[in-house]
């Protein structure tokens, strides 16, 4: 049904190559996780630093994880990894000062 | 790749974390009693008292200058660490005053080597000292969720990517068949089909096809459900939603005729509605069942008019229709397709958005979230009705009243777009003028020669004379006008 009888359908003089839709303000709309993710992550991030709280550095941890699974292709991802690495200190910092089981 | 490296950043959070425990054990402190040396003169003095008195066998025990003293005799047995080494044999004078000297020191001694006894009842080390896993069981904690949450990660992206291969292993035969180009990235030099899909995302995928009559091409992008991301695989467990497989035909501007029409579940319209630019423009009516033309009650009609509704609706769409209604969340066809509205802040743009025909489709995977890949089987038939729409929309020709309503249509649109934004374009005019007479004057300030100044006023202020008297010119027209 779909391929005529007839004639083909196809016409390779016609072809056009695929241009990545300009990355609009459209994304972000459709889809704030990632964005919020990341601020929730700073705030915490300085957060668990300055008030020295434990969970506060692992809700930083928890949310650089959710933020890379749900990250964008045009995110790159030394962005990801510099996040990462700078939640470290913060939570080996915690740990040492506090050190008692639970916050 | 990325997998792996979030698995390295966890093993380094985590090594660092334990390492961060293990203090140093500092030695626990003996309970120290110094006594004094006072009674070491009374060493070589009466035995009686020697033999009344106490004798306490003191050694040291820990690496300081104590010498250890030995006992001439000794009553008692003490066990105490005393770390003192004075001996006390031989007293004082007399005998009272032997007793009353030794009260204390009795009680002395004894109390603290019963201080020391208890230390069977050890002192409670402080956490931070213990070397258990329970002052771990934060951290524990905390691993787990990760260590479950990069598990769920791997899983939900191999689940897609098998899901997207499996569509396109179905599909493929059918696209092969229409189009020259399947599969491109935009990428390579020519225009060569790469075969495969291009992954955006861990849960999006593109296919752009092209090379084929009436269309200039057709972007299919496989919206599956985040299985990579525990938080929302959770989410969904409490709100069932389906993967979505979104097509997208950009027609040929000689290949489609001007109309604007949508069907598909009503919640769906009524969202299409608010959102896209052309629908709220064009189809201002509220959805309608599409029970006319035999369409099941769970679709719904947008259309710009009805003659376009007859024309679209033939025996074969509704049969598409119909027996694939539970697939069907919209189909959207429009001549007029500039995606969905704009929200700026400075309020309506100034310009129209530029329009493409286009034909979208967008349909819902069986199953809603639990897919396996033969489900896609499932989606087969309906890449033969998109097939058909292309066909079908170059066929479609409005007749002459349709032409002529829908161009009326069109003109209507625009001129309520200038209309609204006349008010805009005059004060964006006003405020371009105010722009270059402010950089005059700039210009005239900053010039340093008097001379060139001078001139340069003289010549800004005769063309403000001009311009008034152009003005007032003009009003007496006007008013001989409307005398």
């Amino acid at each position: 049904m779909s391929a005529n009888h007839m004639s083909d359908p196809r016409r390779p003089n016609k072809v056009l190559r695929y241009k990545p839709p300009p990355s609009e303000c459209k994304p972000a709309l459709d889809d704030p996780t990632p964005d919020y993710m990341n601020l929730l992550g700073m705030i915490f991030s300085m957060c668990g630093l300055m008030l020295k709280l434990k969970g506060c550095a692992w809700v930083a941890v928890y949310r650089s994880f959710i933020s890379f699974a749900n990250s964008r292709s045009s995110e790159d991802t030394r962005q990801m990894m510099s996040s990462f690495i700078g939640l470290s200190p913060h939570t080996n910092q915690t740990d040492q000062q506090s050190p008692q089981g639970a916050p | 790749m990325k997998a792996f490296h979030a698995l390295c950043i966890v093993f380094l959070v985590f090594g660092s974390v334990s390492e961060a425990k293990f203090d140093d054990f500092e030695d626990e402190d003996d309970i120290v009693e110094y006594d004094d040396n006072d009674f070491a003169e009374f060493e070589d003095v009466v035995e009686d008292s020697v033999t009344e008195s106490p004798q306490q066998l003191i050694t040291t025990e820990d690496d300081e200058d104590e010498t250890t003293v030995e006992l001439e005799g000794q009553d008692e047995n003490q066990e105490g660490d005393f770390e003192d080494a004075d001996t006390q044999e031989g007293d004082t004078e007399s005998e009272p005053y032997d007793d009353e000297e030794f009260e204390g020191y009795e009680d002395k001694p004894d109390t603290s080597s019963s201080k020391n006894k208890d230390p069977i009842t050890i002192v409670d080390v402080p956490a931070h000292l213990q070397n258990s896993w329970e002052s771990y069981y934060l951290e524990i904690l905390m691993v787990t969720g990760l260590l479950a949450y990069i598990m769920n990660y791997i899983i939900g992206k191999n689940k897609n990517s098998r899901l997207a291969q499996a569509w396109f292993n179905t599909h493929r035969e059918l696209l092969e068949s229409n189009f020259t180009l399947v599969g491109d990235d935009g990428t390579n030099k020519e225009a060569t089909s790469t075969g495969k899909l291009n992954q955006e995302n861990e849960h999006i995928y593109n296919l752009w096809c092209s090379g084929r009559v009436c269309c200039e091409g057709m972007l299919i992008q496989l919206r599956f459900l985040k299985r990579q991301d525990l938080l929302n695989v959770l989410a969904r467990m409490m709100r069932p939603v389906s993967d979505q497989v979104q097509i997208k035909v950009t027609m040929n501007d000689e290949d489609m005729d001007t109309y604007v029409f949508a069907v598909g579940t009503r919640k769906a319209l009524v969202r299409l509605q608010k959102e896209m630019q052309d629908l709220s423009e064009f189809c201002s009516d509220k959805p309608k069942s599409g029970a006319k033309y035999g369409l099941p009650d769970s679709l719904a009609i947008l259309s710009e008019m009805g003659e376009v509704t007859e024309g679209m609706m033939d025996t074969k769409m509704v049969h598409f229709l119909t027996h694939y209604a539970d697939k069907i969340e919209s189909v959207h066809f429009s001549d007029q397709f500039s995606g969905p509205k704009i929200m700026q802040e400075e309020g309506q743009p100034l310009k129209l958005p530029d329009t493409k025909r286009t034909l979208l489709f967008t349909f819902n995977v069986p199953g809603s979230g639990n897919t396996y890949p033969k489900d896609m089987e499932a989606l087969l038939p309906l890449m033969n009705m998109v097939i058909y729409s292309i066909d079908k929309a170059k066929k479609f020709r409005l007749n002459r009243e349709g032409k002529q309503k829908a161009d009326k249509n069109r003109a209507r649109v625009e001129e309520n777009f200038l209309k609204l934004t006349h008010v805009q374009r005059q004060e964006a005019a006003q405020s371009r003028r105010e722009e270059k007479k402010r950089a005059e004057k700039e210009r005239i300030m900053n010039e340093e020669d008097p001379e060139k100044q001078r001139r340069l006023e003289e010549a800004a202020l005769r063309r403000e004379q001009k311009k008034l008297e152009k003005k007032q010119m003009k009003m007496k027209q006007i008013k001989v006008k409307a005398m």
